[in-house]
């Protein structure tokens, strides 16, 4: 079985710095493999130790997002394709047209597996562009998957339901970090992933940009993060009062 | 004896030719395991186990009386033809033998209590009849090798017994050939190999230099032939002692482990399994979790067996197999990304600081001392005032100190206790570089495991300092009179102090904080389990990042030994001590505070 | 005329969604158009008119939604599609944006437009920064659920449009409602959270209630669960526990060792009560009591219902 999975080298929020105006600075943040990924290399593992093959990851990132690339390899993923362009300037749909080409590219695979969405944006755009722009059955929230043949079924977990789905193969699908628990790559096999193969190619190679107009950002700003420490004073009766009134204000209570 | 009767020469043939036997064997492990048998080894064991005499430890007393009385019975048998020329020599070898056998029968007694209660353990943990049948076997010919020597040092008293004490010395001579010659010569090899000392499976330096190839690199075992000699001669060595499990603190808590079971598990299953054989498959997970690497085990061993070494290496195993829950993984992955084990934005470490004045490296690089402040009091609000109280005691003693502020990193130690070398080295070598850099020649830790850590693993990969603990320096400025407690601010409260594993236990650092106490309050009372026998806190070891199954709690466990000396504080020595008893203090609803010597100590300024 | 349209699976964000798409529609000069899938959906609302599409079936996968919703597009050509931020919603709205090949914003709020395009402002970072975020019509986006009022009335003229049958390769063999009584810490929106403050386990019970009348779960710290066992493990946040992070959490009674705040840190608004002034709890709080929880709990009760 060849599975291709998707991985995106996201912002670290936790060491997030702020310019002068408070607008977050990206450039040179300290970036991570964003958090649910880590599940869709993990089921994409445990899919390829079921049923033999092969994983392939795919990434467009910058270069120092190899890094996340490697730690996907460490992981026990066979090869890497990364597309070089920067995530931050392009859109979900453009990021989508450019890993489904390179995923068609190197293909056909089996099952495209990415995460629900990325830690740092979540917008969970990219995966069901995906399954579209490829042309497979789309199957997104999974917290359980079972592929017997050339059909596959699926536990998607949503708001208030659990449903349980069957398509064929090829398929694409998002996962939900319940799915499983991704296995830690230590720095030694993150190192020793090192001499895996890493394909490199350019975005507008793999598929020439154009014919639609991206989302843009024209601002961004920060919200603050740090605690307030109001202390309420008052009998318990004023203080309980003052403090419904502060939660309702922030939004936080209904 | 009479020289020329042929029944005594044979018996004094047999008697020689057994004891040949017992050095024929201890030649043939020292071989097998590379362990030199030089005198200069033999004296240096002597003069270790005379300086534990003083310690006046039971278990001790009893090997030593184990060893000695085997030692005076082989000299008197070996010796015999020519004390009837020496009666003063007799006599001598006839009063020592007394109190070795009143050791024997000590022994003796305190080996059946163990038996029953390793059995009792070896229930709770369900192990398999093969096991407990082993185990059994083991500790009956203990038991007779010490009721053999017992009879034998009896027997001197009556000479016309001299042919049965013969046999006697005979036949325990054959048991110490075949199942003490081994742990002997362990104990000899291996007798001052310091707790602290932590087997380094590769030097992440050279990997990242290109002198090593990461694809060579075995981290850990998760083969039984992947134990190398030194470890193999260590679990071999056990004979089921049970002093380490009458020590572990997850043992007595109940948890799934025993390091007595664990090591004589491994032992059985690399010696009758072949190679190949997966050690997961008998020892469990939990079981390894279980261990908070307190060391308990093996400085109680009176063989010196290594269980650390083996719990490390399996661990490292089970790292390199990926088999970690999410906390245990998100612990390391909380290292890689933010310096801390907690996913805190490393550059508000600080935070405690801000108003005290307190300078950071970069503002003040002349600064004497650089005072490590360690992830838990950085971040913990209330291990915080550790590090105010800290910085308050220095200020007044005009100690010129400095911290790194959101430079300093985990000092790696919980990735190492984990089984993650990899991840503990490259922190240890960005916080060299860092300390380097600044070139930081003293530096002061409040925390047990970043100390040790500093003091005695760092100068492997290249940063060598002088480290002093809290404890240790603030005890020297009340010596110095640097600072000073009057009479009328001593603390008229009852405190009593727990000593943290990786101070006491790991580097000696007990008589400083107890120093420091004595000068700030009224009444200092010790619990029974104190100074370098000290109990665990149970968060040792990576174990405050997660939870194994058991039946009570280690930190419940301390805090009720705490409460019976009927102190109202606890005093700490550790951030992760203190949050563990704390806890504990509230859970059991015992009226008692937690606080650490450094912060009583600033009280009372 | 030019036209949004709203479309979500459930009637309750189809009416929070028409309300954004009010905003969108006065800036761009069009209408709003609520679509209604195979059958009508009377408790879905519109303040301009519905548009209905026949062909699907009335509870279309999502895939079938998205196919009916473009060969609609194809021919009526709106500005906009609105869908809510659910998971059904994201999916429509991003496999309609493939399918059509337009930019779709995405968790928006504080929705408009002006001639050229729609704009909204949304979290990013784990809600560390707020970026504006815009796209040329047409476009797509899906609406933060929560942020909007619903419409709770209005129906204008109904559209037809016939999109022919549409089907999925992907079937649906059985659907199963997630158990209301099952602890969810990690989707919780609010969390109550019990600490060692609590005297006895029977007093938790006005705690469970507190967080009934809060809509959020009860939480615990550790020594309730794992030393004391009043609460089941999965009730337990921390660093040995679950990891959370919810819009409110109220700490009660809970000192707030490290153990704990490495477990709840990233909430986006804390509050605490506690009887030590000095607990490290209040630290890590924007809202802090010093007083007894058997007070203070009571007196919050009271006030809450008195809002109500």
């Amino acid at each position: 079985m060849k599975v291709a999975v998707c991985v995106k080298h996201a912002v670290d929020e936790t060491e997030l710095k702020l310019d002068q105006g408070g607008r977050p600075v990206l450039g040179g943040a300290a970036g991570k493999m964003s958090t649910f990924d880590k599940n869709a290399v993990e089921e994409a593992l445990r899919l390829k130790s079921k049923h033999q093959g092969e994983v392939a990851v795919f990434m467009v990132g910058t270069a120092d997002s190899k890094k996340t690339m490697k730690e996907a390899l460490a992981m026990g993923a066979d090869r890497g394709v990364l597309v070089s362009a920067d995530p931050a300037a392009i859109d979900t749909f453009r990021t989508a047209e450019v890993l489904a080409a390179a995923i068609r590219r190197s293909g056909p695979y089996d099952v495209v597996i990415c995460s629900e969405g990325s830690s740092d944006t979540y917008s969970g755009q990219v995966p069901p562009m995906l399954g579209e722009l490829l042309g497979v059955p789309y199957v997104g929230y999974a917290r359980k998957i079972e592929v017997s043949g050339q059909s596959a079924k699926i536990e998607r977990s949503l708001e208030d339901s659990v449903e349980t789905v069957e398509s064929p193969l090829p398929l694409a699908v998002s996962v939900v970090s319940e799915i499983n628990e991704p296995r830690y790559p230590t720095l030694i096999q993150i190192m020793q992933a090192g001499k895996k193969p890493i394909e490199e190619l350019a975005a507008d190679a793999v598929a020439p940009a154009g014919g639609y107009r991206q989302v843009s950002v024209p601002s961004m700003s920060s919200q603050p993060s740090t605690r307030k420490h109001v202390m309420i004073e008052g009998t318990p009766e004023e203080a309980a009062a003052k403090l419904v009134d502060a939660l309702v204000k922030e939004g936080v209570l209904k | 004896m009479a020289a020329l009767d042929p029944v005594f020469a044979v018996a004094y043939a047999a008697t020689v030719a057994s004891v040949a036997l017992v050095f024929l064997a201890l030649a043939l492990f020292a071989r097998r395991g590379s362990v030199s048998l030089s005198p200069g080894r033999l004296v240096g064991l002597t003069k270790d186990e005379a300086s534990r005499l003083g310690t006046g430890d039971a278990v001790f007393l009893m090997h030593l009386s184990i060893a000695l009385g085997v030692g005076l019975s082989i000299s008197y048998s070996l010796l015999d033809p020519a004390l009837g020329l020496v009666p003063l020599l007799r006599t001598v070898i006839l009063v020592v033998s007394l109190p070795l056998a009143l050791g024997l029968v000590a022994s003796f007694a305190w080996r059946v209590e163990r038996f029953v209660s390793s059995k009792r353990v070896e229930k709770a943990l369900g192990s398999p009849a093969s096991f407990t049948t082993s185990s059994s076997y083991l500790q009956l010919i203990l038991i007779l090798a010490i009721a053999l020597t017992t009879t034998e040092l009896v027997l001197l008293w009556f000479p016309s017994l001299a042919l049965a004490g013969a046999a006697v010395g005979v036949l325990r001579n054959v048991l110490v050939a075949a199942y003490y010659a081994r742990p002997s010569v362990n104990l000899i090899g291996y007798f001052d190999k310091p707790l602290h000392e932590v087997r380094v499976p590769f030097n992440l330096a050279d990997v990242m230099a290109g002198k090593t190839d990461p694809d060579s690199i075995r981290s850990g075992v998760s083969k039984a032939s992947e134990f190398d000699a030194a470890e193999r001669l260590s679990f071999d060595s056990c004979v089921e002692i049970g002093a380490c499990e009458a020590a572990c603190p997850a043992t007595a808590a109940g948890r799934p482990l025993s390091p007595r079971v664990l090591v004589r598990k491994v032992s059985l299953l690399a010696g009758s399994g072949g190679p190949a054989v997966d050690p997961f498959a008998s020892v469990g997970e939990d079981e390894l979790w279980s261990c908070t690497s307190c060391g308990a085990c093996v400085a109680s061993c009176p063989v010196s067996v290594k269980h650390l070494d083996i719990v490390y290496d399996l661990r490292r195993g089970l790292v390199a197999q990926g088999r970690l829950d999410k906390k245990k993984s998100m612990m390391l992955e909380n290292l890689a990304q933010t310096q801390n084990p907690y996913g805190f934005k490393n550059s508000t470490r600080a935070a405690w600081a801000e108003g005290l004045g307190v300078d950071t490296l970069a503002a003040n690089p002349k600064a004497e001392y650089l005072y490590w402040v360690g992830c838990l009091s950085s971040f913990d609000q209330r291990a915080q005032r550790i590090a105010k109280a800290l910085s308050t005691i220095l200020k007044r003693a005009g100690v010129s100190f400095a911290i790194l502020g959101g430079e300093e990193g985990c000092v790696g130690d919980p990735a190492r206790r984990l089984g993650e070398e990899g991840r503990y080295q490259e922190l240890a070598l960005q916080n060299i570089e860092k300390l380097n850099a600044y070139g930081v020649k003293k530096i002061i830790a409040t925390c047990p495991h970043c100390f040790n850590a500093l003091k005695n693993e760092y100068p492997g990969f290249g940063g060598k300092y002088e480290v002093v603990y809290h404890t240790q320096l603030i005890s020297d400025l009340i010596r110095q009179g640097r600072i000073k407690v009057p009479p009328e601010k001593v603390q008229s409260i009852s405190v009593t102090l727990h000593d943290a594993c990786y101070a006491s236990r790991y580097n000696s650092v007990f008589d400083e904080p107890r120093e420091a106490l004595a000068a700030s309050v009224a009444d200092l009372r010790e619990m029974h389990r104190k100074k370098e026998k000290t109990f665990c806190c149970g968060a040792g070891g990576s174990n405050y990042w997660y939870e194994v199954p058991q039946q009570k709690s280690i930190s419940g466990i301390r805090t009720a030994e705490a409460a019976k000396t009927g102190a109202k504080t606890i005093a700490t020595e550790c951030p992760f001590c203190l949050s563990m008893l704390d806890d504990s203090t509230k859970v059991m609803d015992a009226a008692m505070d937690v606080r650490d010597v450094a912060e009583i100590v600033a009280e009372c300024l | 005329m030019k036209a949004v349209w709203v479309y979500s699976e459930s009637d309750a964000v189809s009416n929070e969604v028409a309300s954004a798409a009010v905003d969108v529609a006065k800036g761009a000069g069009a209408e709003v158009q609520v679509l209604e899938l195979g059958a009508q959906r009377p408790g879905v609302f519109a303040s301009g008119g519905k548009l209905l599409l026949k062909g699907p079936p009335s509870s279309p996968t999502p895939g079938a939604a998205a196919e009916a919703i473009a060969r609609a597009a194809r021919e009526l050509q709106p500005i906009a599609i609105l869908t809510g931020a659910t998971r059904t919603g994201r999916e429509v709205a991003s496999r309609l944006a493939a399918k059509l090949r337009i930019g779709c914003i995405a968790e928006v709020s504080k929705l408009g437009a002006d001639g050229e395009s729609i704009f909204g402002e949304r979290n990013v970072f784990a809600g560390k920064a707020v970026a504006r975020v815009s796209c040329p019509f047409p476009a797509a986006a899906t609406v933060k659920v929560g942020a909007y009022p619903r419409l709770a009335g209005g129906n204008g003229g109904l559209q037809e449009k016939d999109v022919g049958a549409v089907s999925d390769p992907v079937k649906v063999v059985a659907r199963e409602a997630k158990s209301a009584g099952a602890v969810d810490l990690k989707s919780a929106k609010v969390i109550v959270s019990a600490g060692r403050g609590v005297k006895k386990k029977e007093d938790l019970a006005i705690l469970e209630e507190l967080a009934k009348e809060m809509h959020g779960a009860l939480g615990c710290s550790r020594p309730l669960s794992a030393d004391l066992g009043w609460l089941p493990e999965e009730h337990h946040i921390g660093l040995t526990g679950v990891t959370v992070k919810p819009e409110l959490y109220l700490a009660v009674g809970i000192s707030g060792q490290l153990q704990h705040v490495a477990g709840m840190k990233d909430s986006k608004v804390v509050a605490s009560i506690n009887t030590d002034k000095d607990a490290p709890i209040f630290q890590a709080s924007d809202y802090g009591v010093v007083g007894d929880l058997y007070q203070v709990v009571p007196a919050i009760r009271k006030a809450l219902a008195a809002r109500a």
